[in-house]
């Protein structure tokens, strides 16, 4: 091994050739890769599953167009997390190997609200417990803007107290919270994922 | 075209000096470049070489979403960059503020309000293979045949 071989290794055309073309594999991404959700051509319920549980803000919008809804993806806002293609009922996104692995690990997404009240600014004026329209269903007198002493009620004003008597029949709508002048009042939505029994 | 102007191309191609500018990212994308640099993607196979420094650049690349002390550093620091030039925005901080654009902020995105921008790359973090094409398709529209193009908005500014 002299200096002469690697100066005729370097003369080969072949050697020459990979030296100035050759590169590491090319920029493809792999399949299982989570990329920006795609839609699978199923039909969208406009159910606002994929709205609610975004966590970047604008990043997912459920559009009408020709009277089809679909979601819509903004490139520069998603952060690519895959849990609108995770929270999806309906499979209509689909990112890499989620949709699958979804499928087969039998993953589904339950939802509850919960509402809490913050009891050192609450006065227990009662504006939210006529303003509740499943208040106002159960029981008529309180849609008058009465009082009530039905204990089937969601929320009630109890020795000035306000206080949720049925957590798990509140819909989510948050005119309580709204409707609130101290803004004692918070709807929060705790979702859980669950996996089914196979 | 001058032959000239072919060999000047043909060397540009392979010549792109890179300088990455952190106007406030959480790091993520600072880690993607990073691994650009490392031997599985290897930026410089494609000839793109780092240095951080402004003077030597072609391509800034901006991450993050803006910081107050970057608003005035930032056009600044796009002055010294000699012509031609290009901003390759990586992630989504720059485009949209993404995480950190929250009510009561500090950070002010879009990058694109302080410095024009040529390319954007989406993501949180975007793959090194992304920011890696969108470098060479931008340098590929800029430096081709730049003298030539000057030349064209020279003459037309004249007459």
């Amino acid at each position: 091994m002299t200096v002469f071989t690697y100066l005729r290794e370097f003369c080969r055309l072949s050697w020459l050739k990979a030296f100035f073309t050759v590169k590491t594999p090319p920029l493809t991404k792999p399949s299982y890769f989570r990329d920006f959700p795609e839609l699978t051509g199923k039909e969208c319920t406009h159910c606002l599953s994929c709205k609610m549980i975004c966590p970047c803000p604008g990043a997912i919008d459920v559009v009408q167009t020709d009277g089809v809804w679909n979601p819509q993806i903004t490139q520069g806002h998603c952060v690519r997390c895959g849990y609108c293609v995770e929270a999806c009922p309906e499979g209509v996104l689909t990112s890499g190997d989620l949709l699958a692995r979804k499928k087969e690990q039998g993953l589904v997404f339950a939802h509850e609200y919960i509402i809490k009240i913050d009891t050192g600014k609450c006065m227990g004026c009662g504006n939210c417990t006529t303003a509740c329209p499943v208040n106002r269903e159960i029981d008529p007198h309180m849609g008058a803007g009465g009082t009530s002493l039905s204990s089937d009620v969601l929320i009630r004003v109890e020795h000035g107290k306000n206080t949720v008597k049925h957590n798990e029949r509140c819909k989510g709508c948050k005119v309580c919270m709204t409707t609130c002048p101290n803004g004692a009042i918070h709807v929060i939505r705790n979702v859980a994922a669950l996996q089914e029994d196979r | 075209m001058s032959i000239l102007q072919q060999l000047k191309n043909a060397v540009r191609q392979r010549s792109i000096h890179v300088c990455y500018v952190n106007t406030g990212s959480c790091n993520g994308c600072d880690i993607e470049i990073l691994a650009c640099l490392a031997p599985r993607y290897d930026i410089e196979q494609y000839g793109i070489y780092v240095h951080n420094n402004p003077r030597e650049a072609d391509v800034i690349l901006v991450t993050g979403g803006m910081s107050p002390q970057w608003i005035d550093k930032l056009p600044d620091l796009w002055d010294r960059v000699p012509e031609p030039k290009a901003v390759v925005t990586i992630g989504n901080c720059p485009i949209s503020g993404c995480v950190f654009n929250r009510p009561g902020k500090l950070i002010d995105p879009p990058v694109s309000k302080y410095i024009p921008v040529t390319a954007a790359v989406p993501g949180c973090p975007p793959r090194p293979s992304e920011i890696i094409s969108a470098i060479l398709g931008a340098a590929d529209i800029l430096f081709k045949d730049y003298e030539v193009h000057q030349k064209e908005k020279e003459g037309g500014g004249q007459s």
